[in-house]
């Protein structure tokens, strides 16, 4: 447990000595949620309707473009090996790098979040929820976007295989997040969609399971 | 060790006789087909179901065969499973990709429209682009350990992510809309006169995966052992 902890904690540190990779995700994110709500055009309701969608993509790039922070620094510096020879089982590695990707994720959602409630009209009044839905959401894709970095960490052409293969596997993610989302959004009561944040739990908790038992396999060495 | 990469890369005649069997079963499963009467509200359109089902249960089947053997590969470690999972996934895509194609030629004339978000569709469309994504993975991959426990890796959580991608989808969709499109796949299914046909076409198609499963694993196996050389 202390492990995965000062792993995550470590690797956050580094990430915001380093601040580029970071600042540069949430800028182009910006950008993004700027351009597509100039393309939605002026009309209030038409943004508010189109919110959760915007929000959920944009935090699948993000997933993906941060996927590659988490085993990136291991790799340049080769530190990897060293991490792989500490003596005990390897998911450790895992939880501290998924909980690495969590916060991260979960830091660009909330500005998500906020930009979406200011440049796309969504009201974020019942805001417990919100960050609820955020929480889960992240910790779905991160489950995968971890794993699928670990396994691809030495390989060339990892930017592009990495949304190939992490995108159809976020898509029960996007859809639950993003319908509770909206519901949200159009104010019908929460005890009506918790369906929704039910299918992102089993949802989550399939795939750390999964892929914390895949890791020490599919890992090198 | 040597002497097993030797056998499993020889091309058997069993093999070949499982081949030439689909492919003669292909064939008179097609006239069957094109002999079939036309269903009383589709009109000649529902002979596309002939091929249509038995390719869409092919691809399934494939899906489960990949997972199996890339489950057996994490646990024993024998590139042979490795090389069987990949066949499986390789030959599966091309009858997911059949099953896709004849579903669109049949939905346009019967829906009106190519394609349709519905449950089944969407789900088979993600599975393709998961299987897509597998290839594309062993291709980047050099080194053949960690090319196979990569592949076996997403075609695992490719494979877990396929019923919990189906539900969402349903439910998606259950939710909120009603429906625009009646489907009416499960009228056809009564006449002995189609049925016929299609399990002729199902047993030829099965012998074929099984055939071209072999067939490419044996050149894997090939291509493995002038590697190591």
């Amino acid at each position: 447990m202390q492990r995965i902890l000062w792993l995550a904690w470590r690797d956050l540190v580094l990430e915001f000595r380093g601040r580029t990779g970071l600042f540069s995700v949430v800028f182009f994110l910006v950008v993004m949620l700027f351009v597509l709500a100039l393309a939605f055009g002026p009309a209030p309701q038409e943004l508010r309707k189109a919110a959760p969608g915007v929000l959920w993509v944009a935090l699948a790039f993000a997933g993906s473009l941060l996927a590659g922070r988490a085993f990136g620094l291991e790799v340049e510096d080769s530190t990897l090996d060293d991490l792989l020879l500490l003596p005990g089982s390897r998911e450790w590695i895992y939880f501290g790098k998924l909980l690495f990707q969590l916060v991260l994720l979960l830091g660009v959602g909330l500005v998500l979040l906020v930009l979406a409630g200011g440049l796309f009209h969504l009201p974020l009044q019942p805001w417990g929820w919100y960050v609820l839905v955020l929480l889960l959401g992240s910790l779905g894709y991160a489950a995968i976007t971890t794993f699928y970095a670990a396994m691809l960490a030495r390989l060339r052409g990892r930017e592009v295989l990495l949304p190939l293969l992490v995108f159809p596997l976020v898509i029960p993610v996007v859809l639950a997040a993003m319908r509770f989302t909206q519901s949200l959004a159009e104010g019908v009561p929460v005890g009506e969609v918790l369906d929704w944040l039910r299918l992102l739990l089993v949802f989550d908790a399939i795939y750390v399971t999964a892929a914390a038992m895949l890791f020490p396999h599919v890992l090198e060495g | 060790m040597q002497l097993s990469a030797n056998l499993s890369s020889r091309l058997d005649s069993l093999t070949l006789a499982i081949l030439a069997l689909g492919t003669l079963g292909v064939v008179v499963g097609f006239f069957m087909a094109m002999s079939s009467p036309p269903d009383q509200s589709q009109g000649y359109v529902a002979r596309i179901f002939h091929m249509h089902v038995p390719t869409a249960w092919m691809a399934y089947l494939a899906s489960f065969a990949a997972l199996f053997y890339s489950v057996a590969y994490l646990v024993r470690r024998r590139a042979h499973f490795d090389r069987v999972a990949a066949a499986t996934v390789e030959v599966g895509l091309i009858f997911m990709a059949l099953a896709l194609l004849s579903g669109m030629l049949w939905a346009k004339p019967t829906w009106g429209v190519y394609w349709d978000w519905e449950p089944r569709l969407t789900t088979t469309a993600i599975l393709f682009a998961i299987y897509v994504g597998y290839v594309v993975v062993r291709g980047a991959i050099e080194d053949p350990e960690l090319r196979a426990k990569a592949a076996a890796g997403v075609a695992i959580l490719g494979s877990i992510n396929v019923p919990i991608s189906y539900m969402s989808v349903k439910w998606w969709r259950s939710l909120h809309q009603t429906q625009s499109i009646d489907l009416t796949t499960g009228k056809i299914m009564v006449d002995a006169s189609i049925l016929v046909p299609m399990l002729v076409n199902l047993a030829a198609l099965t012998l074929l995966f099984v055939g071209l499963v072999r067939f490419r694993s044996i050149i894997a196996a090939r291509e493995a052992a002038r590697e190591e050389v």
